[in-house]
């Protein structure tokens, strides 16, 4: 057995290729570079082969008596065998990512944007991958509109009608179960006029001044079920010109 | 780095707040909002264009696309961060244990070919020793 495994070690490149009938082997022929599917088809055939003796070997790899011996490939410092982590530093990355609990929704992620944005984007058409396969048309300049631009954005007095009115409110944040809804007793409520009580029985507008960041945030919450306000939120009903309360209006 | 993403950030944070206060007025609109109403509009567009100044400053940066399917499910992006840094360290750990693994099979392998073939495994650690075996 070991004669035969120092034969097969000991054979050169001078086979020729695996579809030749001639798969003996010339003394006198200079080795050609074999092909790898070649070596392994000449392990193979361990029976088929004539043992040539040492006229094989001398003329066989530069690293006698091992013929499929390479050179060792260059090592690389950084392997898998090192903790990457480590490596480049992240671990205060993956102690506050993967250490604590990590919310579910954009909403956590983004507490002060206003809107509905954990709703999908696909719904409303809001989505970024619609962003990335029809970009927007870019490289014009941003000019301030002029007055005679302006003369577009005359609106009809009165609120909206029902199905836009809906856009920047935001669902309630469910602080306590024990709470309820339309109750912080924490914020002042300002006092209801008569006719907001006549039209809108369930309508509270609370104003949340936070000094610190500058912003007035009003939340606007209207009751759905109230179905007599469908009549009044066309844009030629006089609706309630007059009778809102003045901190509708933004500084 | 960050000064420029805090740069940004304020733009948008401003605009976004025009944007908010314009729906406010637009949902209620007076007569005398008018003026109101055409000021937000033209801090829309300073907005927008302080917002495209700050493009050139952030030209390098490039944001993973798989993050904007998050943000699209309306996801927490913090979790792609999070299932990256899970993903590498298994992975890592995956490699780990195939090096292990290689490593103990190539000494068990050399110990039991030199049992059976010493004279030649003695040549082979003669060449070896000089490339300096892992």
């Amino acid at each position: 057995m070991t004669e035969m495994f120092s034969t097969l070690f000991g054979q050169n490149e001078a086979q020729g290729p695996p579809g030749s009938s001639s798969l003996g082997f010339g003394p006198g022929k200079p080795p050609p570079p074999i092909p790898q599917n070649q070596v392994s088809m000449a392990a193979q055939m361990p029976p088929q082969l004539v043992d040539e003796g040492p006229a094989l070997r001398k003329s066989g790899a530069m690293n006698e008596p091992f013929y499929l011996l390479r050179e060792l490939p260059v090592g690389n410092e950084l392997t898998g065998n090192t903790n990457l982590i480590t490596h480049y530093n992240l671990e205060h990355a993956y102690n506050k990512f993967c250490g604590k609990k990590v919310k579910e929704k954009l909403s956590n992620f983004l507490p002060e944007l206003p809107g509905m944005i954990d709703c999908p984007g696909t719904q409303d058409g809001s989505s970024l991958r619609s962003l990335i396969d029809k970009p927007p048309v870019c490289g014009n300049s941003f000019s301030p509109l002029t007055g005679a631009s302006l003369t577009g954005f005359r609106l009809h007095t009165g609120p909206l009608p029902e199905q836009y009115r809906l856009m920047h409110i935001q669902p309630p944040k469910k602080k306590s179960k024990h709470k309820h809804k339309h109750h912080r007793p924490q914020d002042p409520l300002p006092q209801e006029t008569p006719s907001d009580s006549e039209h809108y029985p369930q309508k509270e507008i609370k104003h949340l001044c936070n000094e610190s960041d500058k912003y007035k945030y009003i939340i606007l919450t209207v009751n759905e079920d109230d179905k007599s306000k469908k009549n009044r939120h066309s844009p030629d009903h006089p609706g309630l010109a007059g009778s809102q309360p003045s901190s509708n209006s933004l500084r | 780095m960050a000064e420029k993403f805090d740069n940004l950030e304020e733009h948008l944070e401003k605009f976004i707040e025009n944007i908010r206060q314009l729906g406010i007025i637009v949902s209620d609109f007076q007569p005398s909002s008018q003026a109101v109403l055409n000021q937000k509009l033209n801090f829309m567009i300073s907005g927008l264009q302080d917002i495209d100044k700050c493009q050139k400053q952030l030209h390098d940066i490039n944001v993973p696309l798989e993050v904007f399917e998050y943000i699209d499910q309306g996801r927490n992006p913090q979790l792609y961060t999070k299932e990256c840094l899970e993903r590498a360290l298994a992975r890592n750990e995956q490699v780990k244990g195939k090096i292990d693994t290689m490593t103990k099979f190539k000494s068990l392998l050399i110990s039991e070919l030199s049992k059976v073939f010493p004279e030649e495994m003695a040549k082979y650690k003669d060449i070896r020793g000089e490339d300096g075996p892992s």
